[in-house]
């Protein structure tokens, strides 16, 4: 086998024009493949840790209360009970934060936006502290009443900064209209479309602007110390809340905000409890991350298609232009499986060391771009969830693509391989090319 | 010398009018809640009720859109359509009050949408009430904020909060009402922070003879809302050509709503 190697590299080397050409070529779709994963990979990581931060824990305990069938709210009551069935049932708990949820209009004395609004207790927050980059003002500054946290685009639009007072104004959980007057005390750069529509203020402040009483809250977020525990997670707990008495939602892995459509066409009052986990909660943004993968795929299998047809005519003339030898390899009692093997090698060395080329100069580009805090511009920070070009290497993936591509173009030399192996020695060896 | 006697004869005018005019003894509960109760009566017909609405909205920074809608009423169970004709994308979108629950609905993807009664109507700052029948009796308490001048105009001021229990969109409302006519003409709304959310201003007020109700109906054919959070946003909502002949029997529902959105 070791001489068919050898065989194999030595006629890659003979033709080292071709071989260097089709090998340039396989080269740098892997590396582009290479940057599209890394690309794709780092978007996911970028959209878990802006949004597990921003919007969702890993798993959610949130519901609606309906004061009328036609009238729903985005709170829990009386959640220090909800509180403890969850730290029964799920030992897996790493931390778990209370935040409010609303949905207002923030206006200034210039124009006025529709965001989300958290409301959070920022003494008890760490995920915020670390993935939140602080423009303008101090983060900490959000513990005091009546204060809010804007990103970069909103206190653009509102043409405000830091100190200046803005309104919000929304109806409570009754239809009430109710305005609370806030101060701005930071100003966050952007995290994509994430950011765009949230803001954040204490939950005292949220509380006191919905109405709601101490006890009552906007959901639950549960951060768990393994994130492929959350399947696990989200189904016991549903059970255990079920258990305990609660009545609970019918899975719909969408975000809460979408969800207020359907929840108010149903004939409820009362509390229910809806269990989420983090990537139903962020399904409107995952679409980027599923349009690059399906982009990437569409891109690999052109490419390929164009590789299989160089790897193919290149064996072809390679078969052509050793037919008198094969004839004579056959002619001194060599098997025609081993024949197969010689031309197969070849394809499968050349697959090899091109695609590690490729891979190799893939994952330099990308580290190269990394090091560069390429910022990419507002339109595409929105899909980008980031300011700046972020692309995340995953070693599996990589020696994927490596041996994905390697299996394509030995796979495509099988046919003409098993051509070459089926050559009569004797019409072989007076073969005239 | 000449300025001087201007301002002295003028300030002396004044001060005889506040001499002429008797100071009013501020109402008690009774005769407020008896007020209200006539403010009521005089907009409400006690049978049906159909008028040609037109809707302006003005906002910052956009182009004012004009919307055309006809309002249908029935006082027996507090019924309520408003079905929008123009323009062409809004036409055929709606709402519905059936029981206490105000369903929206849009022609496009053909479905219903359970909403607050207290939203606003195709996002202007008019709400379900300024088109509704008014409650004030029903919904709030009055206190007497004395009398006052409001332009050529001697008004009674009124305070009114709401009572507990029932859901407003504005727990505070102020109402400045024509003294010689009872006719409301300016109208402020606060939210729960006390914070003034919106004024509304009623320049002209209008009667018909009802054959429902054996006597006059009343309603503005002009309302001007000025949105006071968002400065630069306003609404005019004008109702012409006010029907009181009786409705078919079957219009309140969502069958024919969804017939004449076709």
């Amino acid at each position: 086998m070791l001489r068919l190697v050898l065989i194999a590299i030595r006629s890659l080397a003979q033709h080292h024009r071709r071989t260097l050409l089709l090998g340039g070529a396989i080269a740098v779709v892997t590396a582009l493949l290479v940057v599209l994963l890394e690309l794709s990979t780092g978007l996911r990581a970028t959209i878990l840790r802006s949004a597990t931060t921003l919007m969702t824990g890993h798993v959610n305990v949130a519901g609606f209360y309906k004061v009328t069938a036609g009238q729903s709210a985005p709170v829990v009551t009386q959640y220090p009970k909800v509180v403890e069935v969850v730290r029964k049932a799920v030992p897996e708990l790493d931390y778990l934060i209370e935040r409010g949820r609303g949905w207002a209009k923030v206006i200034s004395e210039s124009g006025a936006v529709q965001v989300g609004i958290g409301g959070v207790d920022i003494q008890h927050e760490p995920g915020l502290h670390k993935v939140l980059r602080i423009r303008e003002g101090r983060l900490d500054d959000l513990a005091e009443p009546n204060t809010i946290l804007l990103f970069d685009e909103q206190a653009k639009k509102l043409e405000v900064k830091v100190g200046d007072l803005l309104t919000i104004s929304a109806p409570t959980p009754r239809g009430t209209s109710n305005t609370l007057d806030v101060q701005v005390v930071a100003i966050a750069r952007d995290l994509g479309l994430l950011s765009s529509f949230n803001v954040f203020i204490p939950i005292g402040s949220l509380q006191a602007l919905y109405q709601l009483r101490n006890d009552t809250t906007g959901a639950l977020m549960l951060y768990l110390k393994n994130l492929k525990a959350v399947p696990a997670v989200h189904a016991r707990l549903r059970e255990a809340l079920q258990n305990a008495g609660y009545a609970v939602m019918d899975d719909n892995p969408k975000a809460f905000w979408m969800k207020f459509d359907s929840v108010n066409r149903e004939d409820w009052t009362g509390q229910k409890l809806d269990i989420t986990n983090w990537d139903d909660e962020v399904s409107f943004v995952t679409y980027t991350v599923t349009a690059l993968d399906m982009l990437t795929g569409v891109l690999t299998f052109v490419l390929l298609i164009i590789i299989a047809i160089g790897v193919m005519n290149t064996m072809w003339i390679s078969i052509r232009e050793r037919t008198r030898e094969i004839g004579t390899l056959r002619a001194i009692g060599m098997q025609r499986r081993r024949v197969l093997w010689m031309f197969v090698l070849e394809a499968l060395v050349l697959g090899l060391v091109s695609t590690s080329v490729g891979a190799l100069l893939g994952v330099m580009i990308c580290t190269l771009l990394n090091a560069a805090h390429i910022a990419v511009p507002i339109g595409v920070q929105l899909f980008l969830m980031n300011d700046t070009l972020t692309l995340l290497a995953d070693p599996a993936k990589i020696i994927g693509a490596v041996l994905f591509i390697t299996f394509c173009t030995t796979g495509i030399a099988l046919f003409p391989s098993f051509l070459a192996a089926r050559l009569k020695p004797i019409s072989a060896m007076h073969y005239i090319g | 010398m000449r300025r001087l006697i201007e301002v002295v004869s003028s300030l002396l005018a004044i001060l005889i009018l506040l001499l002429a005019t008797p100071a009013r003894a501020l109402m008690d509960r009774e005769q407020l809640l008896q007020l209200l109760k006539v403010l009521d009566d005089r907009q409400q017909n006690n049978g049906d009720y159909r008028a040609l609405v037109y809707l302006e909205q003005k906002e910052r920074d956009k182009t004012d859109v004009i919307r055309e809608a006809i309002v249908y009423r029935r006082s027996a169970d507090q019924r309520l359509i408003i079905l929008f004709s123009k323009p062409k994308s809004e036409q055929g979108k709606g709402y519905l009050r059936v029981d206490k629950n105000l369903w929206s609905y849009d022609p496009n993807v053909g479905k219903w949408e359970r909403r607050t009664e207290r939203e606003r109507i195709a996002g202007t700052d008019s709400r379900r009430a300024d088109f509704d029948e008014s409650r004030l009796a029903e919904e709030y308490d009055a206190s007497d904020e004395g009398d006052d001048n409001l332009g050529a105009y001697h008004v009674h001021r009124l305070n009114l909060k709401v009572k507990p229990g029932v859901d407003v969109a504005f727990p505070i409302v102020k109402l400045w009402v024509d003294a010689a006519t009872s006719n409301v003409l300016k109208r402020q709304e606060f939210a729960l922070s006390g914070r003034l959310m919106r004024t509304l201003y009623y320049p002209r007020w209008q009667k018909q003879y009802s054959e429902s109700k054996k006597g006059d109906f009343w309603y503005p054919p002009e309302i001007r809302i000025y949105d006071e959070v968002e400065k630069a946003n306003s609404t005019i909502v004008l109702i012409k050509t006010v029907d009181l002949r009786p409705l078919e029997t079957n219009i309140f529902t969502k069958a024919w709503f969804e017939s004449k959105s076709r």
